[in-house]
């Protein structure tokens, strides 16, 4: 059995297609990268995997049934906010939420302590566990939130953006991170991420959505020229580095959606586009 | 009359009573209030009551009925109307606007005596009847019990909203909840030190813990102990020094909430100096 299997998957929302024809199965213990342009519906994905949002067309099976909203067994970071905007308690009171936040009830489970413990060691936050989220760095608090998100040890994560904000070192300690919890644990990983460069090394799979249209195979099989052309409408060039780095040219033209209408984008039409996307996003 | 006569009168005792069940409920209560950043919210509840209040008075009701059916309602209101807008300042600012200017109107046909409109806004604990006790107590520790059943939840919409809802909370569902809770909170406060000085109870010790501890729990005990000690000090005083008990309530609780903050740069400048 899969870990998660996608046939023929559409969502709508709002009357509108976000992306269509999607198929992609996941193996436990692979890492799946999910790329592609602002409002693509990259989140709407894993928000469909969470029984969040519903297919409107299609099946979707996780762990063999379909998606049960609050599945310990599915773990998932969401995309981070910035400090000020975080509460002010301990990292490890916010791990402890991962474990009986969503339990009503005046009893107290005596396991939570040994159990937060644990997920706070694998993530190596120990040691900055009693500080207020507000005061750690931005890879320090992205770490206590995967120590949040993988509390129950989930065969599947699901990690939105994990390195968006985050500079290139402490990108690259996320990352580590990431493959040693799928080492650790033997769950399946899906990262969405706006480049694919940090992730490439521990990348199994790729998926890319764009233009309502989603692609889905290995690095090489999704991420060249004649695919992400074919998937944008317009011809990508793809440069790779003496480092094996890929930097794709073309992409920077085209948001999710083309204009609806036929004129060139003003600069304030393109501003207007991106907000509405971004509004999009977020709700 | 001796301090201990003073305080074996029965309206003093009907008083310590009040005071002790709304500072249980207004503790815990406001801690979320803090975390969820919704002092605006807190703030408008008690005013809208407040309309309420001067109508229940024109009808010749309880003013205690109209506070509760106007601060639900405000409750609910803001609960369902900003817990999916951004734009939650404004939902909270109109219900605030409208109920303000049905106030006024209220106000204007009751020609009664002013004293009603006055024990309203500033409070008049030493006057609560023993029936209005049982009713303050009775929802003040109902306000208490459901806050400390959905603790856990509470905390975790409130700290990490989207976490909360993929591990099958809904954020709506408890926001409502939160709303109800903070309304009939409010509603007991308003007994105390009135709709104007209803921050002071609400706001001000939850303020200082949160300055004081970055623990939950912690944060949960000290709100409550400061709201409780502002009270009880603040009654003490004003039975054996004279001036109306909410003014002493409110400056206890802005000392408190002074004093912690004090401490907290202080403890801040240590700190950077111990990193320099």
């Amino acid at each position: 059995m899969n870990t998660l299997e996608l046939r023929d998957g559409v969502v709508a929302l709002g009357g509108r297609t976000i992306w269509r024809n999607a198929n992609f199965t996941l193996d436990a213990g692979t890492i799946t990268a999910v790329l592609g342009p602002n409002g693509a519906g990259k989140s709407t994905l894993l928000k469909a995997i969470l029984g969040l949002v519903q297919l409107s067309q299609g099946s979707l099976e996780v762990f063999g049934a379909p998606p049960e909203r609050g599945n310990r067994r599915v773990g998932y970071l969401a995309q981070s906010r910035r400090a000020d905007e975080m509460a002010s308690v301990t990292g490890r009171d916010y791990v402890g939420l991962g474990f009986d936040g969503p339990r009503f009830g005046w009893g107290h489970d005596r396991a939570k302590r040994e159990v937060v413990q644990r997920a706070l060691a694998l993530t190596g936050t120990t040691s900055f566990a009693d500080r207020p989220l507000s005061t750690l760095s931005g890879g320090q608090r992205q770490r206590v939130a995967l120590a949040q998100a993988t509390v129950f040890k989930p065969e599947l994560l699901l990690l939105d953006e994990p390195l968006a904000g985050l500079d290139l070192a402490a990108q690259a300690e996320i990352v580590d991170l990431i493959n040693l919890i799928r080492d650790t644990t033997g769950a399946a990983v899906i990262v969405v991420a706006h480049d694919l460069n940090p992730l490439a090394p521990i990348v199994d799979q790729v998926l890319w959505i764009a233009r309502r249209q989603v692609r889905c195979g290995s690095v090489d099989d999704v991420v060249n020229e004649n695919v992400l052309s074919e998937l944008y409408g317009h011809p990508i060039e793809i440069v790779v580095t003496p480092r094996g780095r890929r930097v794709i040219v073309g992409l920077e033209e085209e948001f999710a959606h083309p204009h609806p209408h036929g004129h060139d984008h003003t600069h304030e039409d393109v501003h207007e586009h991106l907000a509405d996307l971004y509004h999009e996003e977020s709700t | 009359m001796s301090l201990g006569q003073l305080l074996a009168l029965s309206f003093v005792q009907h008083a310590f009573y009040a005071v002790t069940a709304v500072a249980l409920a207004a503790g815990p209560v406001g801690y979320f209030v803090v975390v969820r950043r919704q002092a605006f919210a807190a703030h408008a509840i008690g005013h809208v009551g407040f309309a309420g209040a001067a109508g229940a008075v024109l009808l010749g009701l309880s003013p205690i009925f109209g506070l509760l059916v106007f601060c639900l309602g405000a409750g609910l209101l803001i609960g369902v109307g900003g817990a999916t807008l951004d734009d939650r300042d404004a939902v909270v600012g109109v219900t605030l606007t409208a109920a303000l200017g049905l106030g006024v109107l209220f106000i204007s046909l009751y020609s009664g005596y002013a004293n009603a409109t006055y024990s309203i806004l500033f409070g008049q604990i030493l006057g609560v009847s023993s029936s209005d006790v049982a009713v303050v107590a009775s929802l003040s520790l109902g306000v208490l019990a459901v806050v400390s059943y959905a603790y856990r939840p509470l905390l975790f919409v409130s700290v990490d909203a989207q976490s909360a809802e993929a591990r099958g909370l809904s954020t709506r569902a408890m926001s409502l909840l939160f709303m109800t809770l903070l309304a009939v909170t409010t509603v007991v406060a308003i007994q105390v030190v009135g709709v104007l000085l209803v921050f002071s109870l609400l706001v001000a010790p939850a303020a200082a813990a949160e300055m004081i501890t970055n623990r939950p729990l912690e944060a949960v005990l000290w709100s409550t102990c400061l709201a409780l000690l502002s009270a009880w000090f603040g009654l003490f005083l004003g039975v054996w020094i004279g001036g109306p008990v909410s003014f002493w309530i409110t400056a206890l609780a802005s000392s408190g909430y002074l004093l912690a903050r004090l401490n907290n740069s202080r403890r801040t400048r240590q700190a950077r100096r111990a990193i320099a």
